[in-house]
């Protein structure tokens, strides 16, 4: 009798080991998820609820479009003075000289029209030069220039008309009658750009604004700081539209006044006949 | 390349219209008044610049100054962008990144300068030296730009006050995440590296912007001065 209540407590203790052994192996290797039972809906509703996330303080737009470029024009500021030169190569001719500073003190700059590397992969840029003969254009190193300016601008003196238009994105946002250049003083033709602007002077004879172009006469080389061509007001009014000026294109006081809310510096000029 | 191997220069050189001075002082000030609930930060702010617009007169102080941080690291990338498409001298998968990216650029600043109205920072003048000309260095400029951008987000989480306003600037952090991944992978770089991203303090990201040279002076084309033009 003795013998197999013996082995009735060994088995019965082999098979209570082996099943704290099956359990103590399934907690060290992990349990396998899918084998956990579903959670109850009582389950749910007892865990803790989770706040809605709020809403944004401000929406965000959709991506924004460059859009075209037709009506934009690039400028830039001159950094140091450099030589421009025929082509964008260091040993092509020198067409003129760039200086950081405007003769009225500005910051120079140019207006930018093209760009090239060179054979040693070295960035040029074709721009209008403030030099004479009128309507040059030269190559200088992207290093001698600043950062870029845009504007979508664009102002047209028409000689014959003696009119001033300036067009933003091709529309026409501003339009006056001008005083232009005499014949012994014409006012130069081509295209130029307008690179600074002069206020709070008191000179009647230019009005309250002036606009500095890199136009410059080409009778009046002498003329104190070189002779640049200017758009500003006037005291004579009663003088305008017609050919009466040292080669400046006049325009009535308000509507300089007017012209200076409009006209941001870099905008291209064309004088035209 | 990260910013980090950019050198230093010195912020005077770089930032004269003081624009991203302005932003990191805002903050800086911000920093030092404590918090402020968001009525008296939005009144206050409604007393201190006039009228802004309803979604400004509600921010707090704070974050207002935070989100004009994020307006000057916005401006920088849309201008950088902006540039290099419209100057054409990428091709491929670099010129496309940029199309897609400088729109979405252009959105955040879109929006941060309508949500922050007439308390907006106003937009520095840069100069990109030519890097949005040469494929190679906008690479690794790029590169550069959208990991500062990120961590920089990342940086001033935990200093958001509104739940509303920290929803929209982890919108946008996501956003930026996604363009340095897009990037480091045109770079050859990896995409995703790391377990971990630390963020950037104001004063490490202000560093690293100016260490660029890309913020400069705005030209001066405006004098007040009697002409001496031909008349």
């Amino acid at each position: 009798m003795r013998a197999p209540r013996r082995t009735r407590l060994i088995g019965a203790a082999a098979l209570i080991l082996a099943a704290i052994t099956a359990a103590f192996v399934s907690v060290a290797i992990g349990g396998d998820d899918d084998d956990d039972p579903p959670a109850s809906e009582a389950d749910a509703a007892a865990a803790p609820a989770l706040a809605e996330p709020p809403d944004p303080a401000f929406e965000i737009p959709p991506p924004v479009e460059l859009g075209g470029s037709t009506h934009e024009s690039t400028w830039a500021p001159v950094k140091r003075a450099a030589t421009a030169r025929s082509a964008p190569r260091l040993r092509s001719g020198a067409v003129g000289r760039l200086a950081p500073r405007t003769p009225e003190g500005t910051t120079n700059i140019v207006l930018v029209l093209d760009r090239a590397k060179d054979a040693d992969g070295s960035l040029w840029l074709r721009v209008r030069l403030p030099v004479l003969p009128n309507n040059t254009t030269g190559w200088v190193p992207r290093s001698a220039l600043g950062g870029y300016g845009i504007v979508r601008t664009q102002l047209v003196v028409d000689l014959g008309d003696r009119r001033a238009t300036l067009f933003r994105n091709g529309k026409v946002v501003f339009q006056a009658v001008a005083g232009v250049g005499t014949a012994r003083f014409p006012t130069p033709r081509g295209r130029f750009y307008v690179r600074n602007k002069l206020t709070r002077y008191r000179d009647p004879f230019y009005g309250p604004v002036a606009f500095g172009t890199s136009a410059r006469s080409a009778t009046l080389t002498d003329w104190p700081a070189g002779g640049f061509v200017s758009i500003h007001g006037t005291n004579r009014p009663d003088l305008l539209p017609g050919a009466v000026s040292h080669g400046c294109i006049r325009l009535p006081n308000e509507a300089i006044v007017r012209l200076a809310r409009l006209l941001p510096i870099g905008t291209p000029l064309t004088i035209k006949a | 390349m990260t910013f980090r191997d950019i050198p230093d220069l010195a912020l005077a050189d770089l930032d004269r219209d003081g624009a991203i001075r302005e932003a990191v002082d805002r903050l800086e000030r911000s920093s030092r008044s404590g918090f402020l609930s968001a009525a008296a930060g939005g009144m206050a702010a409604a007393m201190a610049l006039g009228r802004p617009t309803p979604a400004a007169a509600a921010l707090t102080r704070g974050d207002s100054a935070i989100l004009n941080y994020a307006l000057t690291l916005e401006y920088l990338q849309d201008a950088f962008y902006t540039e290099a498409e419209r100057k054409g001298a990428l091709a491929g998968p670099a010129a496309r990144l940029t199309r897609v990216v400088g729109a979405v650029e252009r959105a955040h600043v879109k929006a941060l300068r309508e949500v922050l109205g007439r308390k907006a920072v106003k937009r520095p003048f840069f100069d990109f030296r030519g890097v949005t000309e040469d494929p190679p260095s906008f690479v690794r400029t790029a590169v550069a730009f959208e990991d500062l951008g990120t961590a920089a987000y990342k940086g001033q989480a935990h200093r958001i006050e509104s739940r509303e306003v920290l929803a929209a600037a982890v919108g946008i952090h996501s956003v930026e995440a996604r363009h340095a991944a897009w990037i480091r992978y045109i770079a050859g770089s990896a995409p995703a590296a790391e377990a971990f991203d630390e963020g950037t303090t104001k004063a490490e990201t202000l560093r690293l912007v100016r260490a660029t040279g890309f913020v400069v002076a705005r030209p001066r084309t405006t004098v007040a001065k009697t002409p001496s033009f031909t008349g």
